[in-house]
């Protein structure tokens, strides 16, 4: 039986190599300084649109929502009293398992017809999938700091608010940026918010969130069946990246808690 | 650790102005929720009381059908395999492997869903086309249509490869939250079962697996509920055909693939019903979600009352 237990363990790890085989495989023969620095329109085309789209919506929402996520996980965590904690707690796990297309439709449904299809409807939608990454993440974050810190700092007359900020979420910093990190590489990935809300261009979009702009995973999906090789090419090499950024990420911020519950 | 600050002496103290601060940021999170909510329920009220439930369920069989067939598939794939693997890393692997292959596991889960797509619809499509599915077709195809298929001419996208691509993409979810549970259990009925002279596997068979049953039944449930709303990766294998297929082996869609490749250009009537479909999706997602944390908290209780 252990045997088999292990098999099994196995099965679930093929996939995984299958798949990062495939796309290194596939990627490598059309990375180029083309596909960085051109557009889908250029010749020779490139996704540098789909790159800098990508890192601009994702930069956008993380900057909008960790601070609302970490200021909420130190109200609920410091301040809440425990029924409420858990109650909120309770309700931000399950958050947590509301599909993105629901959370895309939201957006679609109320963002859109007040922004447009841009880049702004897709930076709140991915914004609203974060919030509750980084608010979970952060208040599990927050509870591993020791009571008898806190209470150090409060026994030296240290007013509540300054012992919050420099004393628990000092301690808490590394932990905080991966919150914040988990949350930005689950942003990048986010595929089918984006087609309601931001549906991608051609054209290269430098901080214009009014209009439409492109992303990774936008790329990626509209190539994905192309018939011409370069372009599905460009897919694989887009998935690459998309992959890379993504692995690479969470490779740093569970490199430093490997035991860490906070999936 | 609570603070309680409510004698605090002025009003505008910086402890009172940043627990305001904080309890905003609070609220707006709660808002924003309350908000997904009642715009999504409002929504779908128009498509709602246009028919009847059952006529709404009936003129939408086909997504909601493939819905169910992906995701049931989903499970039977990732289910029996996270759950052994599950085992596998907290009863016999040694302590550094385990480590490393929960690591290894937890990465999938990383890499995105538009990347699984991309391999899919390039690579395991094909694969499973020629393999799983062509299996099943010639073995029980004949005496069951519904499991059919032209083996001289399958099909380009099937339902069948859209769940089984799924329940890989779930693995990891089904491994870590039954992990969690597994190792909940306590060592003390372990080693009480272990003293009276059973195996290990008959240990894991008859104490470890009673006791987490209702805590890995939970975490089935919420893998269910992610393998319901996974959205990129199945649009691209799953084909987009809107009729009930005939075979599991044929093109159809999910409530997900509907909304993410129809509402942007649908008309106000397809537009309330793909908000009303997607809504039904939301409240099954989390009443999953729900089941699976109030499962993990009874398991919590039970496991505490042996320690």
């Amino acid at each position: 039986m252990r045997l088999s237990a292990l098999i099994a363990t196995i099965a679930a790890i093929i996939p995984l190599i299958a798949l990062i085989y495939f796309v290194i495989v596939r990627a490598i023969p059309w990375l180029d300084a083309e596909l960085f620095v051109n557009n889908p329109l250029d010749k020779p085309s490139g996704i540098s649109n789909a790159i800098f789209g990508s890192l601009q919506l994702t930069t956008a929402a993380i900057l909008a929502v960790s601070p609302i996520g970490v200021l909420a996980a130190i109200y609920l965590n410091e301040y809440a009293s425990p029924r409420v904690a858990s109650w909120s707690e309770l309700v931000i796990d399950v958050m947590l398992g509301v599909p993105s297309i629901v959370v895309g439709m939201f957006a679609f449904m109320v963002v859109v017809p007040q922004l447009g299809v841009s880049a702004g409807a897709g930076v709140v939608a991915i914004g609203i999938l974060m919030l509750p990454i980084v608010v979970r993440t952060t208040q599990e974050v927050l509870r591993l700091v020791p009571s008898s810190v806190r209470e150090a700092s409060l026994a030296l007359g240290v007013p509540v608010w300054k012992t919050v900020i420099f004393v628990v979420c000092r301690t808490a910093f590394s932990g905080i940026l991966t919150a914040v990190i988990l949350a930005y590489s689950r942003g990048l990935g986010e595929t089918a918010p984006l087609l309601l809300t931001v549906r991608g261009t051609f054209a290269q979009n430098w901080l214009d969130f009014g209009t439409t702009m492109n992303a990774l995973p936008l790329t990626i999906y509209s190539y994905s069946g192309a018939a011409d090789s370069r372009t599905l090419g460009q897919a694989w090499a887009a998935a690459l990246l998309l992959m890379v950024l993504a692995l690479a990420l969470n490779i740093v911020v569970r490199a430093r808690t490997v035991n860490s519950r906070v999936a | 650790m609570t603070f309680n600050i409510t004698r605090s002496p002025s009003l505008l103290s910086p402890d009172r102005t940043f627990r305001a601060i904080t309890l905003m940021a609070a609220v707006t999170t709660a808002t924003i929720l309350a908000i997904i909510f009642v715009v999504l329920a409002l929504g779908s009220i128009p498509a709602l009381t246009a028919t009847s439930f059952l006529d709404f369920i009936g003129t939408n069989a086909g997504p909601i059908f493939g819905t169910v067939a992906t995701a049931l598939i989903a499970i039977v794939v990732a289910g029996p395999i996270g759950i052994l693997a599950a085992i596998y890393l907290v009863e016999f692997a040694p302590k550094r492997l385990a480590v490393v292959l929960t690591f290894i596991v937890e990465l999938i889960a990383a890499i995105p869903s538009v990347v699984f797509g991309l391999w899919a619809v390039n690579d395991l499509s094909i694969r499973l086309r020629d393999s799983v599915e062509w299996w099943i077709a010639s073995t029980f195809g004949k005496f069951i249509p519904f499991l059919s298929e032209d083996s001289n001419n399958p099909a380009a996208d099937s339902v069948f490869r859209a769940g089984f691509l799924v329940g890989i993409m779930i693995i990891p979810l089904v491994v870590a939250l039954s992990r969690e549970i597994i190792r909940a259990v306590p060592i003390s009925l372990r080693e009480g079962y272990i003293g009276i002279g059973a195996t290990r596997w008959e240990t894991i068979r008859h104490v470890v697996l009673p006791t987490a049953r209702i805590g890995i039944t939970g975490a089935l449930m919420l893998a269910l509920g992610r393998a319901l709303g996974e959205t990129i990766a199945v649009t691209m294998v799953i084909g987009g055909s809107n009729d009930v297929p005939g075979s599991l082996f044929q093109p159809g869609s999910t409530i997900a693939t509907r909304i993410a490749t129809t509402l942007p250009e649908a008309n106000p009537d397809v537009k309330s019903v793909l908000i009303a479909l997607g809504v039904i999706l939301f409240f099954v997602s989390l009443g999953l979600s729900l089941a699976m944390r109030l499962a993990a908290r009874q398991t919590a209780k039970i496991t505490a009352s042996v320690k």
